[in-house]
């Protein structure tokens, strides 16, 4: 699916996704397991891939200790009406101090970016491809929030 | 009240905008209907009954003349010529068509308006006391926090997408005008022993399918710390709240689930961390709030107490006594314009009556309105010499009924006439009420009762907190009506108690009747109903109700 980062779209994406079941080959540099998965691995003291993918019902808290080592943490989206995503985003980027590239995964559309990007989201992997005008008339519209937004900081 | 900054503006405009453009796409096609209605509903818009619905905020109640007015010339421009004011202080138009709704924005944002959070599972217009500002029993002025609150809670970007929606009020007074115990959240202005001011915080009240009154998570939480603290109930309710089923999604639910003591932990938890780190506000910033509100100018005279004319007419006297109410400066008295007469539907009021308030608030009361959860309206700062006037000028737009707090003051939802979810026609059975009890002398006699109705178990006619709660339930395809006596919204709120078994549509009037008589029976003196409710409990009532004709 297309990937946007800092308003471009992103060609070749490294990363590729392992789901529980699927064996993870030796590219660990970019590959995202599920927080479940991550975490055993890292209980049963195995090496551990460099990307994670934070579900809305996964205790996000429980990453934490690992924050500087992650390169990339998708925050799932199954669907854009479920708004859990929004406090993993700003806890992993706010108060755990997170720099990498926090990409938003999922059931991402046009309409809902601004308000990802304002809670520390700096990737979206959209659904289909986004319209690229109406997407920068979108996260730009209001030049005034009420609420200071998490300044997207440079990828690492 | 508070004025517009730039900024506000700016927000304000650009919102109506972004919509303007979202309703083109969807015309054409680029948005799908899904997607459409959420975003619609985050701007008031509903789709009920084959037509769209506007709700539109108004920010705690509180209106200028030239609101007011704009409301007006809305409902004689893009609807059948009315507006329905709801329980939630807000007013809904019933008719607009989708193309008229950008238009209909931009009229609002043109006079520092709008509609955003309306509906969806987002934080919604924040409520308050309607006598704010006005009253002498107050602590604070309510309204500054509530500004803080709706600034803070507008397209929060953490907080627009909740489990369910979200509702907060706040008191300033000792004496609960904002039903601050039926609230996802409630807040009371209080004072510690050092005299600073600070909030009382409930969570997780509400009415609904499954009533709760709220539970006291912070006695006194310091003022400086409201948002932070509003903050991180919110996070802990977007993160742990159920969104598996519809009806148990409320944050009362989740209180109830872990119970208070461990939802305050996880609140306190959140907090110690958050409450560095989050959107706070400055001294200044609330300071400056607080300027917006000044008091009344004070009244030279003071020597008239009360008008003159009370001794002459009855008819002003009787209205004087049941609309109006003491204001904090003695040359003053606040005066609730009722929008309960039996012309209408509860809550309904004309654009041409509209501008007509508009234009006697702007002469009488300081150029300032505010509507009540009860669904009427307030002129909140009326000089006494000017009261006759006012009521004359009151009486030519039918707006004089003297029933506040009376039996016909009911509060009535929608029903099955506007809402989709409606089992009962809410406003059959307001008629029959109106039509059974039309003396306004009885009404007096009888003293303060609500009266509150509901179309189905959604209550949004708040029938669990009426002295009588009337439920419309479907049984069979007919329509049946549930009765609960002795509810409460205000200090000692209290969900009413089930009367016994439903009562069929032509029936609620008699039953209504049988209630009235049984208060009446064992009342003591000048008691109101709820006095003489708590005082025999709801047997008697279910006796003479129930009771087989001989
Ligand atoms: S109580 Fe039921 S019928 Fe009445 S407005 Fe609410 S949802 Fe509709």
């Amino acid at each position: 699916m297309p990937l946007l980062r800092n308003n471009e779209i992103i060609e070749n994406d490294p990363w590729t996704f392992f789901d529980d079941e699927q064996e993870l080959h030796s590219d660990w540099d970019y590959a995202i397991v599920t927080a479940a998965r991550f975490l055993q691995l890292a209980s049963d003291g195995e090496q551990l891939p460099d990307g994670v993918r934070v579900a809305p019902d996964d205790d996000v808290h429980l990453l934490k200790p690992y924050i500087s080592q992650l390169k990339l943490i998708c925050i799932s989206f199954p669907v854009y009406t479920d708004g859990r995503g929004y406090s993993h985003a700003r806890l992993v980027r706010q108060r755990f101090g997170y720099k990498g590239e926090l990409r938003a995964v999922g059931d991402i559309r046009e309409d809902h970016i601004s308000f990802m990007q304002r809670s520390g989201i700096n990737a979206f992997d959209c659904i289909s491809m986004p319209d690229l005008t109406l997407l920068k008339q979108l996260i730009t519209r209001f030049e005034h929030t009420y609420q200071p937004s998490y300044p997207l900081s440079k990828l690492g | 009240m508070y004025h517009y900054t730039e900024h506000d503006k700016a927000f304000v405009q650009a919102r109506v905008d972004e919509f303007s453009d979202q309703v083109a796409r969807y015309e054409q096609g680029k948005l799908d209907e899904d997607e459409f209605k959420q975003l619609r509903l985050r701007n008031g818009l509903y789709y009920q009954r084959h037509a769209y619905m506007l709700r539109v905020a108004i920010p705690y109640g509180v209106l200028s003349a030239d609101q007011l007015h704009q409301l007006g010339h809305i409902a004689d421009t893009y609807d059948k010529g009315y507006g329905h004011f709801t329980t939630r202080q807000n007013i809904q138009y019933n008719w607009p068509e989708l193309q008229d709704v950008p238009k209909i924005l931009q009229d609002l944002a043109d006079v520092d308006m709008h509609a955003i959070q309306t509906s969806g599972n987002c934080i919604r217009n924040t409520t308050t006391d309607p006598l704010a500002g006005a009253v002498a029993d107050e602590i604070e002025d309510p309204r500054p926090w509530c500004e803080l609150i709706r600034q803070w809670s507008t397209l929060h970007p953490e907080f627009n997408w909740l489990p369910r929606k979200f509702k907060i009020a706040v008191t300033g007074s000792k004496n609960d005008r904002a039903a601050v115990q039926v609230h996802d959240i409630g807040l009371r202005l209080v004072k510690n022993e050092n005299d600073e001011t600070g909030f009382e915080v409930l969570v997780g009240g509400g009415l609904g399918r499954t009533p709760h009154i709220g539970s006291v998570i912070n006695s006194f939480l310091p003022s400086a710390d409201l948002l932070t603290y509003l903050n991180a109930i919110l996070r802990v309710y977007n993160q742990y709240g159920r969104r598996d089923n519809l009806y148990k999604a409320r944050i009362k639910i989740l209180v109830n689930a872990m119970g208070i003591g461990a939802f305050k932990d996880a609140v306190e938890t959140e907090w110690a961390n958050s409450k560095h780190e989050d959107d706070s506000f400055t001294t200044e910033q609330i300071d400056a709030l607080k300027a917006q509100f000044p008091s009344a100018p004070a009244i030279d005279d003071v020597a008239i107490t009360e008008p003159r004319e009370i001794h002459s007419n009855p008819l002003f006297n009787q209205w004087y006594q049941s609309n109006t109410r003491e204001h904090r400066d003695p040359g003053r008295r606040i005066v609730f314009v009722s929008l309960k007469s039996a012309d209408a539907p509860a809550g309904d009021a004309t654009g041409a009556q509209m501008q007509a308030v508009a234009k006697i608030a702007a002469q009488y009361s300081e150029s300032e309105i505010r509507t009540t959860h009860e669904q009427n309206l307030v002129l909140p700062h009326v000089k006494i010499s000017q009261l006759y006037e006012l009521w004359r000028a009151l009486g030519k737009q039918k707006l004089a009924t003297a029933n506040i707090g009376k039996l016909s003051d009911m509060i009535v939802c929608p029903g099955l006439d506007f809402c989709s979810l409606a089992n009962a026609g809410t406003h059959t059975i307001y008629d029959q009420i109106n039509t059974r009890f039309d003396d306004i002398d009885y009404q007096h006699e009888l003293g303060d009762i609500s009266i509150k109705i509901s179309g189905c178990m959604n209550a949004c006619g708040h029938h669990h907190v009426g002295d009588i709660g009337i439920l419309g339930v479907e049984k069979g395809g007919v329509e049946w009506y549930q009765l609960t006596l002795g509810g409460h919204a205000g200090n000692k709120a209290a969900i009413g108690k089930r009367l016994g078994k439903a009562i069929p549509k032509e029936g609620v009037a008699d039953a209504i009747e049988k209630i009235l008589a049984t208060f009446i029976e064992y009342r003591s003196e000048e008691e109101n109903f709820n006095t003489t409710f708590e005082r025999i409990g709801v047997e008697p009532f279910k006796e003479h109700v129930y009771a087989i004709a001989a």
